[in-house]
């Protein structure tokens, strides 16, 4: 069919010229022995660019014929496994024949076809005289020099003395991407360049220095050997530091260092500010841990829960004016930060093996001045409490991770992480908080000053190790982690209680408190993990796991009373361990064809919890919690892929968390008088379900996209805390299970082009339904939370210059009491924000966002108006555009005011805390690969 | 002496295979990987900055594999997925292929192509068009033929395709959208290796008359110039987009 293809292109041609146009051309295919070269493929290629115009293939005696050549000039080349390809360029005569005669094609050295060609895969470079091939294909130890790589190349020699030898001659020159290297000493280059670095090693003859300096050709040719570079070594390095000084003393200096090749990465962060940004942005974390960056190790398998971590039983957890500090978080960027942090990360990769390794170290400094407002709704009535508070806390924190897989063989892959972490901190918190009844009512008042030093230092260590078995699809797992924690703190706890009303009950709690607090915890756990699938069809698989982890506690505080001559405080202090055993067995099924993906199951889960606790170690007797669960929870999950990028997905699943231990203690803690917690033994572990559903599709050409969800979680027991509110405003609080509490709602997002490329909108909307229960002085009360939100987004880029990013977002909160009723709120937030980008003439930019959000509550009265305009105007320098001048302006209207507020249980809380407002700063940007002002956000990649 | 042997030992391989070459027909089982880092770094809106970025997280772990087969006789040619699904090497994940599908007939001199890009389904016929090819100076091995370099450029998809054929093979036929050559083409590149497909497994036997018949296929039918244009506009409006213009049309539709 080849010919008749063939012949019908030439037919055609025929058709529309003159017979003396064409020509036959004819020839016979020889090797160097004149024995004929039968079946060669012979091809008519255009001189200038190598097109094809014509093939054929010789005879079995190496006679070829092209019938109907139009006339002009070709190049005939001809290809036969084993020679080098022959080329020869032509233009037919006047006659009506053209005969090229024996043609002769030269063999491929033996030692270049068998060893380059056929062995190493490499592909064979034929340039003239040049041979060049892909040094790369050949393997040499890590390390070696080129000329440990030049000795397994064939038709190469390496002398005694390191001089080389090319297809029999001496090389006078090595010269790299083209150029001397170091004076033009062949030596020089090829002991001391690695092997690596090189991508292609070319040879060919070179006209001797002495003609290219005189011009005169002298027909000496020199054997010159050029190395290549692969493209990452022609790269070093490559950073980029940003430098700023603004009003207000406010500083942001940051830098960043990388290198990197195909194995290796190398990558060095620091930053300074006092701008709250206390984190790396997403792209510097990228840079920093390179390879490494979204790295996951799944070391619990399967689902259903109850294999937490650590819940917050003491680890690392104080307990401060009945507010929850957890040592390695909190604070957040709110109120005034200065933030220092630097660190180091090396990755090390290769198809078999990978290594990753990194320090950080971080430090902030935190201060916060919050005044708060809450709302606490009761059967009858409800009360206010107004708290000013100052706090002020320093974290430092040193944080090492190691990561090491290796692939043993096809079927076998074993990963050891490692992960440590010292973090110190310092507290000190001043507060004044108020109760008032309803109308205003003065019933208590308290001053109180907390300080608190800690340690905590965390080390965990995990193993994992995958086997796929020879039938495809079986496979097994295991994994095993360590994890230990330790934690010691020293607290000073001062209080001033004033109560302005008779107790109805009880006694008055003490006036004044003045507790200092020891606080040592110890932790460790352990956790295994078992993983099979077996195969029961093609498409059905059978998945089984299994879980055990057990986690000791050991928790010693010592509660001094400064008041009474540091004497022990023998109801505040305790001491306890406690032991935490899980088992859990699941199994499902997983059924997988053509994008239709459905996995069902159940596991069973077994708890006991089982603890000793009195109020010093040396006690006589110890007070015993012991407890055990059996809890079956199923799993169910559905993936299907539709045609043309439409997806829905299904998943519904329970999971189990257990009781934290605190809570189960029953312990009365009245270290803050106006917030008495007391434990429970008998709380039962969390059994939570959760439901979804959802549909996505995107259409790659139009750019339409619609996305949509439902959802549903249900608890049963859920751990509420149970408050008694006394007459004198004191809340007592305590842990109990509550079945109920649940949450459904929807989510659609659509957003289309309004204009192709010039304007695109979106539009999404989200219900939500929330019912949680608490119990209050006896009462149980149930609280609705019914959420509408619109969203809007409109992004204009109708030109190089000017693109405009517009967001409008309007939520509608009702949340109904119903033990009071007459508190029910109506709460309304809205926001406005748009981002708009102008580039000017030089280089120039312009950029402004400016975010308007207006907080409405009835109840309360509220109506708050924050309008926040930041802008910046920047100039790229140099022709390569690697450094920027930046002049930014934060809050513009000095309105910053950071306020919050939110509804949950029986209350209502508002709070303000003061934070940076408006600035303006200076910067500098150096970045070694240029800088690219972003006009567009990026559609992604 | 040696020398000689290897040789003639060449000469006889060759000449076997050519013996058979009057009327070849097989399968080969052809290797589709696609780098995604490679890739972006062409785009053209990305800063140095944002490809080495992408090179440094994805750069080792970015392929992406498919198993295709060409079926040919010197009358057609069937190129398609060598599994109706695709799945993870462990099997516990399946996906649906998109639709695709490369029949040339070289009797009749029609193509029929049965593609899904940007999100549609679309089935070509046309008459059949050989590439502008240019052949150059290079040498490889692939699955154990000796094969020759060419190229081409590819305008609706503004790309740089490489072929490496086997002249041993003498048939035009060839994976993906691309033939036309004095051997069958047992590796494409495309793009400066965003893309390559390389044969894995050369099997000539006599193809039974069930291995060429095709599927149902439905699909928006157009010809290879409202593809093109298909394909160019998409191009333009993506890149203008600052959006992948591959997550809509591969490289190789």
């Amino acid at each position: 069919m080849r010919y008749l293809l063939l012949s019908t292109f030439l037919l055609l041609l025929a058709f529309c010229a003159h017979a003396q146009t064409r020509v036959v051309v004819k020839g016979r295919m020889v090797d160097t022995t004149n024995a004929a070269l039968p079946f060669t493929t012979v091809m008519l290629l255009t001189p200038k660019d190598s097109a094809l115009v014509s093939y054929a293939r010789a005879d079995e005696k190496g006679a070829f014929e092209f019938k109907n050549v139009k006339r002009g000039t070709y190049l005939l080349k001809t290809s036969y496994t084993g020679y080098l390809p022959f080329q020869k360029e032509f233009t037919p005569g006047e006659a009506a024949v053209t005969d090229l005669g024996e043609l002769t094609m030269k063999p491929i050295s033996k030692e270049l076809f068998e060893v380059v060609v056929k062995t190493a895969k490499a592909p064979l470079n034929i340039r003239g005289d040049t041979i060049e091939y892909n040094a790369s294909s050949f393997k040499v130890p890590p390390g070696s020099t080129v000329e440990d790589l030049l000795r397994r190349l064939p038709g190469f020699q390496i002398e005694q003395d390191g001089s080389i030898r090319a297809q029999g001659q001496e090389v006078k020159r090595v010269t790299v991407d083209g150029k001397n290297f170091f004076g033009g000493d062949p030596k020089t280059a090829t002991k001391n360049l690695g092997a690596e670095t090189i991508d292609k090693i070319q040879v060919y003859n070179s006209k001797s220095e002495q003609s290219k300096a005189t011009g005169i050709d002298d027909g000496k040719k020199e054997k010159t050997v050029n190395l290549a570079l692969k493209e990452e070594y022609k790269r070093g390095g490559f950073g980029k530091i940003k430098a700023g000084v603004g009003t207000d003393e406010r500083i942001d200096v940051r830098g960043n260092y990388n290198k990197f090749d195909d194995k290796q990465q190398f990558a060095v962060v620091g930053f300074g500010n006092n701008i709250n940004q206390s984190g790396m942005s997403w792209d510097d974390r990228q840079d920093f841990y390179g390879s490494s960056a979204y790295r996951w190790d799944e070391t619990d398998f399967g689902f259903g829960g109850g294999l937490t971590g650590s819940d917050g039983g003491g680890d690392g957890v104080i307990i401060q004016g009945g507010n929850v500090i957890i040592m390695n978080g909190g604070g957040g960027d709110r109120g005034f930060n200065n933030s220092y942090a630097g660190g180091l990360n090396y990755n090390y990769e290769t198809k078999k093996k990978k290594f990753s390794s990194n320090y950080y170290y971080n430090q902030r400094r935190n201060w916060i001045d919050q005044v708060s407002k809450r709302q606490s709704i009761l059967a009858d009535n409800e009360f206010e409490t107004n708290t000013t508070s100052n706090e002020y806390t320093k974290n430092d924190n040193h944080r090492v991770q190691l990561r090491y897989e290796d692939n043993l063989d096809s079927l076998n892959t074993l990963i050891l992480i490692a992960n440590g972490t010292i973090n110190n901190q310092t507290y000190t918190q001043g507060k004044q908080e108020e109760n008032l009844r309803s109308g205003g009512r003065l019933t208590s008042q308290t001053t109180q000053d907390n300080r608190n030093t800690s340690q905590t230092i965390n080390f965990s260590g995990s193993a994992l190790y995958r086997h796929k078995f020879k039938q495809k699809g079986r496979s097994f797992a295991a994994s095993a982690t360590f994890n230990l924690n330790n934690g010691d703190a020293d607290g000073l706890q001062k209080s001033d209680n004033e109560f302005f009303v008779p107790a109805e009950t009880g006694a008055l709690p003490p006036r004044q408190l003045n507790l200092l607090t020891d606080n040592t915890n110890r932790q460790n756990q352990i956790r295994t993990s078992l993983f099979y699938v077996q195969p029961v069809t093609k498409r059905i698989a059978w998945e089984s796991f299994y879980n055990f982890g057990v986690r000791q506690d050991k928790v010693d505080r010592n509660v001094y009373d400064q008041q009474e001559g540091n004497r022990r405080n023998d109801t505040l202090s305790r001491y306890y361990t406690n032991q935490v055993m899980h088992n859990r067995l699941g199994t499902g099924f997983r059924y997988n064809y053509k994008g239709l993906n459905i996995g069902a199951g159940l596991a069973g889960i077994q708890m006991n919890i089982s603890g000793r606790f009195a109020t010093d170690q040396n006690a006589s007797q110890f007070m015993n919690v012991d407890r055990s669960y059996t809890v079956v929870v199923p799993g169910v999950n559905m993936n299907i892929d539709l045609k043309n990028n439409r997806y829905l997905y299904m998943d519904y699943s329970g999971s189990v968390q257990q009781p934290s231990v605190r809570d189960l203690q029953p312990i009365i803690d009245y270290s803050n008088p106006l917030y008495i917690t007391q434990g429970n033994p008998d709380l039962k572990p969390t059994v939570s379900h959760n439901a979804y559903a959802g549909f996505q599709y995107f259409n790659p050409s139009s750019f339409t996209r619609f996305f949509g969800n439902i959802n549903y979680s249900y608890n049963v027991n859920q751990v509420v805390y149970s408050q008694t509110i006394d007459s004198l405003l004191i809340t007592r609080t305590k842990p109990i299970n509550l079945t109920g509490g649940q949450n459904y709602g929807t989510y659609l997002n659509v957003g289309f082009p309004l204009k192709k490329n010039k304007a695109n909108i979106g539009l999404n909307t989200s219900i939500n339904f929330g019912r949680s229960y608490t119990l209050i002085n006896e009462i149980q009360n149930r609280t609705n939370s019914n959420r509408y939100n619109w969203g809007l987004n409109l992004d204009l880029t109708p030109s190089e210059n000017f693109t405009f990013y517009g967001n409008a977002n309007w939520s509608y909160n009702l949340v109904k009491y119903s033990i009071n009723t007459g508190q029910n709120q109506n709460i309304w937030n809205s926001s406005y924000s748009g981002q708009m980008n102008v580039k000017g003439p030089w280089s120039m930019y312009f950029n402004a966002t400016f975010n308007y959000n207006i907080y409405k509550n009835d109840r309360f009265g509220l109506d708050q108006n924050i309008p926040i305009l930041n802008m910046a105007v920047y100039k790229l320098l140099g022709k390569s555009k690697k450094s920027e001048i930046r002049l930014s302006a934060y809050d513009v209207f000095r309105r910053n005011l950071g306020i919050n507020q939110g509804a949950s249980g029986n209350f209502f809380t508002q709070t303000q805390v003061q934070t940076i407002t408006r600035y303006f700063m200076l910067s500098y940007t150096y970045n070694m690969r240029g800088i690219k002002a972003n006009l567009r956000n990026n559609g992604g990649f | 002496m040696k020398k000689k042997v290897i040789q003639t030992l060449i000469l006889l391989v060759t000449t076997l295979s050519l013996v058979q070459a009057q009327d070849i027909e097989g399968v080969v089982n052809y290797e589709r990987k696609t780098y995604w880092t490679k890739l972006i770094a062409k785009l053209p809106f990305l800063s140095q900055e944002e490809k080495d970025r992408a090179k440094m997280m994805w750069g080792n772990d970015d392929e992406e594999k498919t198993k295709l087969k060409l079926v040919f006789t010197p009358a057609q040619s069937v190129y398609t997925y060598e599994s109706e699904q695709g799945e993870t090497d462990d099997g516990r994940w399946s996906w649906r292929q998109d639709d695709y599908l490369v029949q040339r007939d070289f009797d009749k001199e029609i193509i029929t192509e049965w593609h899904e890009m940007g999100g549609k389904t679309y089935l070509i016929q046309d008459s059949l068009k050989i590439p502008k090819w240019k052949i150059l100076n290079q040498l490889k091995d692939v699955a154990g033929h000796v094969c020759m370099k060419a190229e081409m450029e590819d305008p609706a998809n503004q790309q740089k395709i490489v072929a490496w054929f086997a002249d041993d093979l003498p048939v035009s036929a060839g994976p993906e959208r691309l033939f036309g050559l004095p051997g069958i083409i047992l590796e494409l590149d495309y793009n400066d290796g965003v893309t390559v497909v390389t044969a894995t497994k050369i099997d000539l036997k006599k193809v039974e008359p069930k291995q060429l018949v095709l599927p149902k296929m439905k699909g928006k039918k157009i010809n290879l110039a409202e593809r093109d244009r298909i394909i160019k506009e998409h191009i333009k409006d993506s890149i203008k987009a600052q959006r992948n213009p591959y997550w809509g049309i591969k490289p190789w539709n």
